[in-house]
């Protein structure tokens, strides 16, 4: 007895020791940090990192909301959430006297009107969403639009990304109206349109929207521009075409949730992600477009020209930033939801 | 009913009280309390940056009844129901040969089935997601054996929900089943026999109604958490082919309308309700008949 009382104790005393350490909470987007990244930071500060993912912005911003803000201390949201959280109270300013590797992000990124002068948010990664075609399957020639996608032809075929902002970028857009659009006419126009859509849906993917592609389970959909680079590593036969009504961007900022007990340490974990050497990693690896410039200036070669990763400026002028749409969301959200009932 | 053993009980009677508060204690906190809270929120108003509100209002119930949900709602029941039936079908024959093999050989078959259990029921999800895939296991073959000549859409199919549905859930099915089949009486089913019963009538008016309650409580544990497992309709039915559990999981995540979610949860939870209620008199039938007549339930 004595004895296995003394083990239980030693182990206890033992285990505390091990995990009294510094930490941080990192909940971050599903496939969004580069192999070894977490490691390399623990080693080089001491800091353990505790790591979980999110494959789609409502949930992240839910499960904050309910926990107050409280349980990480740095969270990955999309522009449009930026604002949104910062005007709840949801995120803690950041403090960039910090943050030594500020100076590497390119002003083009920074001070938008999302978050002037990049308060509350440091630029991430930022990317596109076109259309993935595996060019083995289907004439990538003959697909250029979003209106492609409704051709009955494809009916059970098509892979789109779990995310209503995305989804309805697609249709908005196909109606000529804004990615960022608020008017409940032209919303429900484009419900409509994605109700048309519904029947050529095979799979709604929003944690690794390359995996069915690669599977050989779709050839045809949406996809992000990283995963797609991701994917043509694996099978150069999957190409990405920027849609001529134009594609969706993003960007996706570091934000401090306000009940952050980390704060010392976000800071860390954001100075460590911006430096030069980790966003080079982060773009060859993610392929998604990094605003680090002192990064792009390190890429290799193949990165730097392909233009999955850094699209040229005239398809870049075509698409269209996404945007806090305010209480629109709502509605955005609830037709989302009836799509995806939908049979 | 078992013979009471009252002078058994008495010393232990102190103990006996503290383990009835115990269970009571963790059944008011985690199951009353939570139960009653979800039915509160569900007749609250929605507001999406409080997540519920007063006043008190029955909106959320009433749109429970939206063609939309109701025919979500069945689609789910049907996945359910399909669900239990093959597990059912696998199920029953599995159990009765499992409670006619020697000890050795039935503790290495239910070792067998439980051991699949010791891995993560999503991390065996994504597993079947490789086997059913288009140029997964099941597709290599029948194209390689020169049955089909393209791949069959397997994956992202109601197919591939009660095919993952039935994997996870058989084992729920089996073991109520096999603990019937080994509370039956041989002696009855000779004396059957010697009776000149066939194997049909042996099977028909022994057999079957007293495995019954077996039956019935592996349905219910069964069906139940069919209608509930979001990720398995996520991960295999390509977020298409949704069960209640989808539904509610994405009114709490992503719409945020709780009031709308906790109703779906209540009417669900009413739904159990109501089946276990059936069970119950089903089983009250059995002790007062000694089993099924031919009626059955």
């Amino acid at each position: 007895m004595k004895i296995s009382s003394l083990i239980v104790t030693l182990f206890l005393t033992a285990s505390t020791v091990l995990y009294a350490g510094e930490k941080v909470v990192v909940y971050n987007w599903a496939e969004y940090i580069p192999e070894g990244a977490l490691e390399a930071f623990t080693k080089e500060t001491g800091i353990e990192v505790e790591y979980s993912t999110f494959d789609n912005n409502e949930t992240m911003y839910s499960k904050l909301k309910l926990q107050k803000g409280k349980g990480y201390d740095i969270v990955v949201p999309s522009t449009y959430l930026v604002s949104k959280m910062r005007d709840e109270g949801l995120l803690h300013e950041i403090d960039h006297s910090k943050l030594k590797n500020l100076s590497n992000l390119s002003i083009s990124l920074m001070n938008k009107e999302y978050d002037p002068g990049n308060k509350y948010s440091i630029p991430y990664l930022w990317g596109s969403t076109g259309i993935a075609v595996n060019s083995k399957e289907i004439d990538p020639a003959s697909i250029t639009a979003w209106a492609d996608l409704w051709d009955p032809k494809w009916e059970g075929k098509l892979l789109l990304v779990d995310d209503v902002r995305e989804a309805f970028h697609m249709a908005l857009k196909k109606n000529g109206f804004s990615t960022n659009s608020t008017n409940p006419d032209e919303i429900k126009t484009a419900y409509e349109d994605l109700q048309k859509l519904m029947p050529n849906v095979r799979v709604f993917n929003a944690d690794a929207p390359r995996e069915p592609y690669l599977a050989g389970d779709v050839n045809l959909g949406m996809i992000w521009s990283g995963e797609a680079k991701m994917a043509q590593d694996e099978n150069p036969d999957i190409k990405y075409i920027f849609p001529k009504e134009g594609a969706g961007f993003w960007i996706d900022s570091f934000a401090i949730p306000s009940g952050a007990e980390n704060l010392e340490n976000a800071h860390k974990f954001i100075d460590y992600m911006m430096s030069a050497e980790v966003a080079k990693q982060t773009v060859e690896e993610l392929g998604y477009s990094t605003p680090n410039g002192e990064a792009r200036d390190l890429v290799n070669e193949e990165t730097r020209h392909n233009p999955v990763i850094f699209p040229p400026a005239e398809v870049i002028d075509k698409g269209e930033f996404q945007k806090d749409v305010g209480d629109a969301m709502q509605l955005y959200n609830e037709y989302w939801e009836k799509l995806k009932a939908g049979k | 009913m078992p013979p009471q053993v009252k002078n058994l009980i008495k010393p232990l009677f102190s103990f006996r009280r503290g383990v009835i508060f115990l269970t009571l204690f963790w059944l008011g906190l985690f199951v009353l309390v939570p139960h009653v809270l979800v039915l509160v929120t569900s007749v609250l108003t929605p507001d999406p940056q409080h997540l519920a509100v007063w006043p008190v209002t029955l909106d959320s119930w009433a749109r429970l009844f939206d063609p939309l949900y109701v025919e979500v709602f069945w689609h789910s029941l049907w996945l359910s129901a399909v669900t239990t039936v093959i597990c059912l079908l696998l199920g029953y024959p599995f159990a009765w040969i499992l409670a006619k093999l020697p000890g050795v050989w039935r503790g290495v078959l239910l070792f067998l089935m439980i051991v699949p259990f010791w891995t993560n029921s999503l991390i065996r999800t994504y597993a079947i997601k490789l086997i059913l895939g288009n140029k997964g296991l099941v597709n290599t073959l029948l194209v390689g054996a020169g049955i089909t000549d393209k791949p069959v859409e397997l994956l992202y199919t109601p197919f591939a929900v009660i095919f993952g549905l039935v994997y996870v859930l058989l084992p729920f099915m089996v073991l109520p089943l096999v603990s019937s089949f080994d509370k039956l009486d041989r002696n009855l089913i000779e004396a059957a026999h010697d009776l000149g019963a066939g194997w049909w009538q042996r099977f028909r008016h022994i057999i079957l109604p007293l495995t019954m309650p077996g039956v019935v409580a592996g349905c219910l544990i069964v069906f139940l958490p069919a209608m509930g497992m979001f990720y398995v309709a996520d991960l295999l039915g390509g977020a298409k082919n949704l069960l209640l559990g989808n539904i509610i999981k994405n009114q709490f995540l992503v719409v945020r309308d709780w009031p709308f979610g906790a109703a779906f949860s209540v009417a669900l939870i009413g739904i159990m309700a109501a089946l276990m209620w059936l069970y119950f008199l089903a089983n009250q039938r059995i002790n007062r008949q000694g089993g099924l007549d031919d009626e059955g339930i």
